[in-house]
């Protein structure tokens, strides 16, 4: 580009960022700062003055920069930059010029394209239009006219179909779909094709096909990864992606009900669903596991998948320092981090909290009305006592005796005025403390005893928590000078938070519930006892015994490790634990929760906020280490993008909504690219994973943005919509042919001078030969299946774990491919071949590599041998004619055209020789059902379903 | 400047791309196609590229190679290095007193809790060979080879939970999700034999490892790099042999006819992928004899079967050993075993010291001798090098899982030291590299991390573990990870 002076305009963006980030980020980014210059930061770099104390780069004075001095200093200047070992080619005359006249231009800085929203670009005018087609084609059309090239014609309606079908449903088509698209074609293409797609997006399958994009992002499993990796129950969340899909749910609402559901006001059960999303994560139940240090590893995977997810970012970087190329600085991690921080799940074997999904979704309504019941009534039985229980007055209770069962010990020391008692040295698993006080002749009756917990070191926990304690039972005895012993009979116990997983709310001890920090304690805890009765202490002793029983993961003991004891001759107390009013909500909860249990439901783990009280504080970890904590900090999205409007009172809701909102350049443009991908094979940003300023340019940026617009706002963040604008374009349309000039010009079909063609991914090319070979199952849903797997590859490392496979004919044998038990240690063998994830981490792009076992798969694996047998069925029985028309009508089944005659000799050739062979020597048929010409078929069969043209779309 | 068209801007992006972050993709996917002949000529020199026509060529080495595979030998659980490997006589006399405070203060343990007793060593060291090398006499036949050890006694990592620290050992990673070492060396060395996969894993001790396949994974290399289980129950090798009915002379009929198709298909649309496949497809071919004959211990001699313990159709870890050199003469580039049942706790008499323990012993120290001088005998421990360790290493205190002693004898899990060991290709037999401390129980004398043992192991390979790195998410990712890893240099010949 030219100026009016004639002298050429830098673009920061396109001609100097990309000599920065590959000559000088190194040292100069965001993990090394040498001298505090930082490439990456406008102010680390205009007008800062470095070391030197002379401007790195002064904008308009070239000789004042210090930089441009530094670059042009001769090889052998210890100062000269980038230094010659490490760099000897420097930078090229032509990368200082430029520098030299961006600094003249006054260094416009600008930052990097893909965080500046989209704006709606015009759309290109081209010589040639599209016959049917859209606005794409324009984009597309005018960057081939000026390559001079010309874009291929339609693609034959067969093939058409088939890529329609594949594309948006995961399966072929029928053959009786062929013929009635063919058959409209021939009156009007253009409407035919809008009508299948039209058609083909109302299908079920349709979800079924886009929701392993999606179930790749957010890493769904069946099983819970690491330590022992023990199935999970989480599937209704799939069934929710699926449906989503189908009901082409708005991604706006798509986001914010995965990432935020159960903070939307009155959450539906389906918005509780959605948050299982981030509960994909693993958790460790090995023995000896850490639970917090798991629960931080899935909270930071959280973040680096929400940031991958919806923002093709690898915000993952940030974790131990500040981006190397992008401006995130090393707090921001934290900031963000601390939106997911305060989530109720940490790393627990029975995955709390769990929500109870009921079976059938018609009772979904009823089941959350009785949830928002049972937690109110809930909360209100528990306020009322904890308001008695606070108004109440307190003293100390001075322990006279102070002991514990086993190997376990303890002592007390008075510490603020409070008796506390503390363990010492090891301590044993299932200890029972027993607290005695002696009460003078003077005592007051006793009507409540409070409990107070603390961590072993209270600032330290707050920070990093220690273990837990799970009190499984608190009782107590009042025995006279000559040993005759009273038991005291509590009423009710009111703990300070209003419920946790194990509710406590009724009497310690009751039905095996106890009070718990499950599993860990950060802050102080206390709960009340209240007597039936005022205690008649006086002159007395009071034994109070409290058993320990938690014990976690074969080795942590969750005991009380430190407490006091508080009594109260307040009578408020007992009157509350004897009201009427109160056994009334008891028992309306009681019969609420009998009515709740009555709805056959499967559990799952869901998002749910800690109690604002016992909240954790988020810190930064020095190099992203849990344990070396440094600074407090409080929610936050970085700088370098909007901002949020509710600032630093902003919840993970508010997050969820900002991914969504106006401002946001990434969201949009991610998702329109992944379908683009999903599409074409490549997307127009090449690097999904990578939006960032090292990641690919989009081939087509203003395309980009143009369907990133059309998504977000004028189709309402459809879907749908959107998917169908791309394959309604004449691009997509295009016959996939290409000639050896063309696959040397550009050989990924960046250009899109053709149509999409590429290997079809694991689950399609399974579900494809199921429906060739007439085996599918059409169900929508449900728990995983368990179809065929090769003998010896099921060997789970937790025995129960069974693998059942329904015997031949079976319904559940031959579902759709995503419904296969999704075990992360044990990938199901014909989809990893197949370069299927096995769902540790978010995948945002699969890798097609082109292997020997991925043709031993397709040749010998159990469920592609029954499908050349289906195939063979339907060729030899329910085909009519002779053996060429047999076997074409094979041919078209598979690849929804006819074969051409010599493919189709071919074909008949070998059928002919195989039928030969099988009959003079019918010991080879051995194993297989029926006749020489049936195994020949099946033979043929076989030879069909690995035809490159089946394996590829 | 000229102002570049777009299409030559767009391809100049694209080249830089697939040589900088995505070649991943192309290497697996191109063959036989002009575009990637180009490709391939465009590349900035020294950066790692493949042949076009083949993801298994080996890349240009960085030095010269020591060694020309790897036979690494895991015993799952983390053996006892205290009753092995690492002498303390110290040790010995702490046993029954309980641990000093300063052992415990900051640690963090699986098991143990609050203050455990201390432990001597449960066998009898001596020394053996010229070296004059410490083993017990828990493994007498490996004793033999004291000379050809190299004994590095500094191990340590940062996990003490089984799964992450196995994944540390294999993936330099404690998440899943990375690419095993043996991901890194085919993709880095290819495979000698191109009948057969470049990278083999055989398990035996009846379980899978905790994580899985993800210890052979290739994360996200191509999945053409990844580890290859091969089984003595069911096909060798998953998939290997014929449905009912398909001999191998109608499958190579049939093989006939999708060829000449396929050629048809790729004369039809162009597309070089066509042609990958039809070679892939050879390929599996011969992998189907290939296979099955390497994976035959039949024929061995009687005398190769007294050797090792061997017993055709067992699984076992002795035929799993004898595999290994079968494997590595055929060319495998990585053969990786897994045995199953050292992880001591003394929670049970299988897990004891006193116990299940010994047995272990038993079962690995003939087979793992007979391996090393059969390939000595072969002349093949020149080029080959054997691993053989745990995941981490065990404390020298003993186990009080819940607080209390347990009756049989145990030991926790101990990051802070354990012994491995190297022999053959390009290490110092007979030495001993690194001290622990008195009892055991950290390295104090030349630390060497699990990255430090990965750097050595490619640097015998011939590959600088800074420079064997792909691009992903935005790091340079390396099997050593970010932080700095040095090559153990005092253990090369």
């Amino acid at each position: 580009m030219l100026s009016l002076r004639g002298e050429e305009t830098v673009s920061f963006a396109r001609d100097i960022r990309p000599i920065l980030n590959s000559k000088c980020t190194g040292c100069h980014g965001g993990v090394k700062q040498a001298g505090g210059v930082s490439f990456v930061y406008e102010e680390q770099v205009i007008n800062f003055e470095g070391d030197t104390g002379n401007p790195v780069v002064k904008p308009g004075d070239t000789e004042a920069s210090e930089m441009l001095f530094r670059l042009t200093l001769p090889d052998d200047d210890s100062d000269r930059m980038p230094p010659a070992d490490e760099h000897p080619e420097g930078l090229s005359d032509r990368e200082i010029e430029l520098i030299r006249k961006w600094i003249a231009q006054g260094a416009p800085w600008s930052g990097h394209w893909s965080f500046e929203k989209p704006t709606q670009p015009e759309i290109p005018v081209v010589a040639e239009k599209a016959a049917g087609g859209n606005d794409i084609d324009h984009f597309v059309r005018a960057r081939l006219e000026k390559e001079d090239l010309q874009p291929s014609p339609p693609a034959e309606p067969g093939r058409l179909l088939r890529r329609l079908t594949l594309d948006l449903t995961g399966v072929p088509p029928t053959l009786e779909e062929m013929e009635a698209f063919e058959a409209a074609c021939a009156t009007d293409r253009t409407k035919a094709t809008q009508n299948v797609i039209e058609d083909l997006l109302s299908r079920p399958a349709f979800g079924e096909k886009w929701a392993t994009m999606w179930l790749d992002l957010v890493r769904y499993a069946d099983s819970r990864g690491l330590g022992q990796d023990g199935k999970r129950t989480i599937w209704p969340y799939r069934d929710w992606v699926i449906s989503a899909f189908n009901e082409d749910m708005p991604f706006d609402q798509f986001t914010i009900r995965q990432l935020a559901g159960d903070l939307l006001p009155g959450p539906t059960m389906d918005d509780l669903i959605a948050t299982a999303a981030h509960r994909n994560t693993q958790t460790n139940n090995e023995g000896g596991t850490d639970d917090e240090e798991f629960r931080t590893e899935a909270v930071i995977d959280r973040v680096n998948t929400t940031w991958q997810t919806w923002g093709a970012m690898t915000f993952g970087c940030v974790q131990c320092h500040d981006h190397p190329y992008e401006a995130f600085r090393h707090p921001e991690y934290y900031e963000f981090l601390a939106f997911f921080n305060n989530t109720a799940d940490s790393d627990l074997s029975n995955d709390e909290p769990v929500l109870r999904v009921p079976n059938d979704p018609k009772q979904y309504t009823a089941a959350r009305d009785l949830d928002q019941k049972i937690r109110t009534l809930q909360n209100e039985i528990w306020k009322e006592g904890r308001k008695t229980a606070t108004a109440a007055k307190w003293s100390a209770l001075p322990l006279h005796h102070a002991s514990s069962s086993n190997n376990t010990k303890l002592e007390t020391k008075t510490v603020d005025g409070q008796h506390q008692f503390q363990t010492v040295g090891t301590v044993q698993r299932g200890p029972i403390y027993r607290l005695y006080s002696d009460f003078p002749a003077s005592a007051r009756p006793v009507t409540g005893i409070r409990l107070t917990i603390l961590p072993k070191d209270p600032d330290k926990a707050l920070k990093d928590s220690e273990w837990g304690f799970e009190i499984s039972d608190f009782t107590a005895d009042v025995a006279t000078a000559d040993g005759k012993e009273t038991k005291v009979d509590f009423s009710v116990s009111i703990a300070d938070v209003p419920y946790l997983p194990n509710e406590p709310n009724t009497l310690i001890g009751a039905n095996g519930k106890g009070f718990e920090a499950w599993t860990r304690i950060h802050h102080t805890r206390e709960i009340v006892m209240i007597p039936k009765q005022p205690i008649d202490v006086a002159g007395k002793k009071l034994k109070i015994r409290i058993s320990n029983k938690g014990f976690l993961l074969g080795s942590f003991p969750l005991v009380v490790q430190r407490g006091f004891l508080e009594t109260s001759v307040d009578e408020t107390l007992t009157a509350f634990g004897n009201d009427p009013g109160r056994a009334q909500k008891r028992s309306d909860l009681a019969a609420a929760i009998k009515e709740r249990n009555a709805i056959p439901s499967t559990s799952i783990p869901v998002m749910a906020e800690r109690p604002q009280s016992i909240s954790r504080p988020t810190h930064i970890f020095a190099r992203g280490n849990f344990l070396e904590k440094d600074k407090a900090v409080s929610v936050g999205v970085p700088d370098s993008l909007p901002s949020l409007s509710a600032g630093e009172r902003a919840t993970r809701l508010d997050m969820a909504k900002w991914w969504v909102s106006d401002e946001n350049p990434l969201t949009s443009r991610v998702f329109v690219n992944r379908v683009w991908e999903r599409l074409f094979g490549t997307g127009l940003v090449a690097t999904l994973e990578d939006f960032g300023s090292s990641g690919e340019k989009p081939s087509h940026p203003a395309l980009l943005d143009h369907l990133a617009i059309r998504f977000q706002k004028d189709n309402a963040w459809s879907m749908k919509a959107i998917i169908r604008e791309i394959v309604s374009s004449s691009t997509y349309q295009q016959q996939a042919h290409a000639s050896a000039e063309l696959v040397a010009l550009d050989p990924k079909n960046r250009l899109l001078a053709r149509g999409p063609r590429g290997r079809l991914s694991a689950e399609v090319l399974r579900d494809q030969a199921l429906a060739i070979g007439g085996l599918l199952t059409e169900k929508v849903g449900g728990a995983p299946v368990h179809p065929p797997i090769p003998g010896g590859v099921w060997k789970p490392f937790q025995g129960g774990d069974k693998w059942e496979t329904p015997p031949p004919g079976g319904e559940d044998r031959y579902r759709r491919a995503l419904y296969t038990y999704t075990k992360r240690s044990i990938p199901f063998p014909s989809f990893a071949t197949f370069d299927a994830p096995s769902r540790e981490f978010c995948t945002p792009r699969r890798l097609v590599s082109n292997t020997p076992l991925q043709a031993l798969t397709m040749l010998n694996d159990e469920a592609y041998a029954e499908a050349a047998q289906g195939l063979a069925r339907r060729m030899k029985y329910e085909t009519d004619g002779s053996v060429a028309e047999k076997i074409a009508a094979g041919v078209r089944i598979a690849t929804a055209r006819q074969p051409s005659q010599d493919r189709l000799d071919e074909l008949v050739g070998l059928f002919d020789k195989l039928q030969a062979q099988y009959q003079s020597r019918p010991e080879l048929m051995k194993g297989m059902a029926g006749s020489p010409d049936g195994a020949a078929y099946t033979i043929v069969a076989q030879v069909i379903l690995n035809l490159d043209e089946v394996l590829t779309k | 400047m000229q102002p570049e068209t777009i299409l030559t801007e767009l391809r100049k992006q694209s080249l830089e791309a697939d040589t900088r972050r995505q070649f991943l993709q192309t290497c697996t996917t191109g063959l036989g196609s002009f575009f990637l002949a180009n490709q391939f000529a465009g590349a900035a020199a020294g950066k790692p590229e493949h042949a076009p026509d083949n993801p298994l060529s080996a890349l240009q080495p960085h030095i010269n190679p020591k060694a020309k595979r790897v036979i690494f030998l895991h015993m799952i659980g983390a053996p006892s290095q205290l009753e092995l490997f690492d002498y303390k006589p110290e040790l010995e006399k702490l046993d029954g007193k309980p641990c000093p405070q300063e052992f415990l203060e900051g640690k963090r343990f699986a098991f143990i809790q609050g203050t455990p007793n201390m432990m001597g060593p449960q066998a009898k060291f001596s020394q053996h060979g010229n070296s004059g090398t410490w083993i017990s006499e828990l493994l007498p036949h490996l004793a033999d080879h004291a000379d050809d050890l190299c004994m590095i006694k500094t191990m340590h990592t940062d996990q003490f939970n089984h799964g992450p620290a196995q994944l540390m050992v294999h993936t330099g990673h404690a998440q899943m999700g990375y690419p095993s070492a043996g991901s890194w060396v085919t993709w880095g060395m290819g495979t000698e034999n191109a009948d057969l996969p470049g990278f083999m894993v055989l398990l035996s001790g009846g379980r899978l490892p905790r994580v899985g396949k993800a210890l052979w994974s290739a994360g996200f290399l191509p999945s053409v790099y990844q580890g290859v289980q091969c089984r003595s129950v069911g096909d060798p090798v998953l998939n290997v042999s014929n449905p009912a009915g398909n001999s191998r002379e109608i499958r190579r009929t049939a093989l006939d006819a999708l060829k000449r198709l396929n050629q048809k298909t790729h004369e039809e649309f162009g597309d070089p992928e066509t042609l990958t496949r039809i070679a892939q497809y050879e390929m599996a071919y011969r992998m189907q004899t290939a296979v099955p004959d390497v994976m035959s211990i039949d024929d061995e001699p009687a005398g190769i079967h007294e050797m090792y313990g061997t017993q055709p159709g067992r699984e076992s870890f002795a035929n799993n050993c004898l595999l290994a050199r079968r494997l590595a003469e055929q060319g495998v580039r990585y053969i990786q075993l897994f045995d199953w049942g050292w992880d001591s706790h003394g929670a049970s008499k299988s897990e004891a010291l006193n116990g299940g323990f010994l047995d272990k012993c038993k079962q690995i120290d003939k087979p793992i001798s007979a391996l090393l001088t059969d390939l000595k005998q072969r002349g093949m421990l020149e080029d080959t090098l054997v691993v053989w360790g745990g995941e981490f290493g065990r404390t020298p205190m003993r186990e009080n899982r819940g607080g209390q002693e347990m009756a049989l004898k145990g030991r926790d899990h101990n990051p802070g030291a354990f012994t491995m060991w190297m022999a053959g290709a390009g290490v110092k037999g007979g030495t001993s590299y690194g001290e622990t401390d008195p009892i055991g129980y950290s390295a104090a004398l030349n630390p060497v991390s699990i990255p430090d043992m990965h750097a050595t192991l490619l640097h015998l390979l011939g590959f600088d573990h800074k420079h064997l790195a792909v691009p992903f998410q935005g790091l340079q990712q390396k099997l050593t990870g970010v932080n700095p890893a040095r090559v153990i240099n005092g253990i090369l010949s």
